[in-house]
């Protein structure tokens, strides 16, 4: 199982543009589309994208991948993540991170498929999210917390200290793998 | 094909260089098991050693007493069981806070040495504590916890209330551990309603504590994975009298090599700010450093 929380914040702006698609079967599928400024936005190609991510359970990564790239051509941020209890699968585009706890550190993930254990932590966010964090910071509120939500909190209380949450759309997904339940 | 007698000195021959080999094989590996990794410690292969170099401060400011209280662990054992160093805040305006601050303190040197892998059985304990200071004092009295754990290349942490605990990587301070007082509760209401959050700040209860050392069955924070920590590393254990007085932007001014000089310089920051109205001040300073030998 993966225990997650999703953070969708207008921030400082009038609405909320980025966007995140999620499929809960037996692994999690989301995608995280980031619009840093509103040039970028494209209402009409998020229907396509979460119609293609409601669908997607059966799917293979690859496929979904070559699926969703086409629709998202004009696109520069965004991020594809399929995630279990043994693997994640990430492909991300642009200003969008991905970052593992191991060993006492935050890693970045790359591109591609990466091995996971019982209470590995992985956070996908997006530059807007990053700009006010550093990894020193998500590591430690990652690993004292007991949940996703609570990891997400905060990280929420750091980012509301330097901008009082009026900035940008703030978009990410924490998660906390539990293998035994 | 068999061995005739004629050939049993070239078997000699053959065997006392393979016996040889062998007791030269056995030596080292019990020279690596027993000396080396009784000396250097178990480790990731890329591990390297890191020694680490320690000091404090703690000044009485502008207030009446000295409310708050330290413990180091002895340095000798740091091979052994690591460093273990706490700063616990009396809280100020109870009449109990000094009092109670001092008992943490010498609670926290009576459970050292501390298990390094038992995080949480250490936080279940010191809530047991906290819940014994509570039937004593009642809520008449309370402390902070701040609380750090170093061994080896790695560090848990321990918190309870709004005593800093800050890493130092590359030069940037960043504070540890959550806060637990209201505004952290004011941050997370605004935030799922999708709304700003200055009202939290302008709030004038904000900074009053949810958690601490005196309530009953308080959170305890703790590492659930310890911290990597790196050569160059500089780790600040505080009460907020220092964080108050001294921003996290302005901090890197005051670092300097060592730990006794970066403690000196913190102080003589704080003293220079002439605030009125200071605090208790108090830091624990560790600098990490790749081990020369």
């Amino acid at each position: 199982m993966i225990e997650n929380y999703i953070l969708m914040h207008k921030g400082g702006q009038d609405e909320y543009r980025d966007n995140v698609f999620v499929n809960y079967s037996s692994a999690l599928t989301l995608a995280i589309l980031y619009f840093p400024t509103e040039a970028d936005f494209s209402v009409a190609d998020e229907a396509s994208v979460s119609a293609l991510v409601q669908s997607s359970s059966k799917m293979r990564f690859t496929d979904l991948s070559e699926s969703i790239t086409p629709i998202l051509t004009n696109l520069k941020n965004y991020m594809l993540i399929r995630i279990d209890d043994k693997h994640i699968n990430i492909e991300r585009h642009g200003k969008v991170f991905a970052y593992i706890v191991q060993n006492g550190e935050l890693k970045m993930l790359p591109n591609g498929m990466s091995s996971l254990e019982d209470g590995d932590r992985v956070i996908c966010c997006t530059g807007e999210f990053m700009k006010r964090l550093n990894e020193v910071a998500v590591l430690s509120d990652a690993v004292v917390s007991d949940s996703a939500e609570e990891w997400m909190d905060n990280l929420v209380c750091r980012i509301s200290d330097k901008n009082r949450l009026g900035e940008g759309n703030l978009t990410a997904v924490t998660m906390i793998v539990r293998s035994g339940d | 094909m068999q061995t005739s007698f004629a050939d049993l000195p070239t078997l000699q021959s053959a065997v006392y260089p393979a016996l040889v080999l062998f007791a030269l094989t056995a030596i080292v590996f019990t020279w690596f098991t027993v000396v080396y990794i009784k000396r250097k410690g178990f480790g990731n292969p890329d591990d390297s050693d890191l020694y680490i170099d320690c000091a404090y401060f703690m000044e009485i400011g502008k207030r009446p007493s000295q409310q708050d209280s330290v413990f180091i662990s002895n340095l000798s054992d740091y091979k052994r069981y690591g460093i273990t160093a706490l700063v616990a805040d009396g809280m100020g305006g109870m009449e109990y806070g000094g009092e109670i601050s001092e008992k943490v303190a010498k609670f926290v040197e009576q459970m050292c040495p501390l298990s390094f892998f038992a995080t949480e059985q250490n936080s279940d304990e010191l809530r047991r504590y906290s819940n014994e200071l509570y039937d004593e004092y009642k809520l008449s009295g309370g402390s902070t916890l701040a609380m750090v754990h170093i061994a080896g290349n790695y560090m848990n942490y321990y918190s309870v209330g709004d005593s800093d605990i800050i890493l130092v990587r590359e030069g940037v301070p960043t504070i540890l551990n959550p806060r637990q007082n209201y505004m952290a509760l004011l941050i997370k209401s605004l935030c799922r309603n999708n709304k700003q959050t200055v009202s939290a700040y302008n709030n004038p209860k904000s900074r009053a504590l949810i958690d601490f050392m005196g309530n009953q069955n308080p959170r305890v924070i703790y590492t659930k994975k310890p911290i990597r920590i790196f050569d160059g590393d500089k780790i600040i254990v505080s009460s907020d009298g220092l964080t108050d007085a001294v921003s996290l932007r302005n901090m890197p001014h005051y670092f300097r090599d060592g730990a006794s000089a970066t403690a000196l310089e913190l102080k003589r920051a704080v003293a220079s700010r002439k605030r009125p109205k200071q605090d208790n001040y108090t830091g624990i300073v560790f600098t990490i450093k790749r081990s020369p030998f």
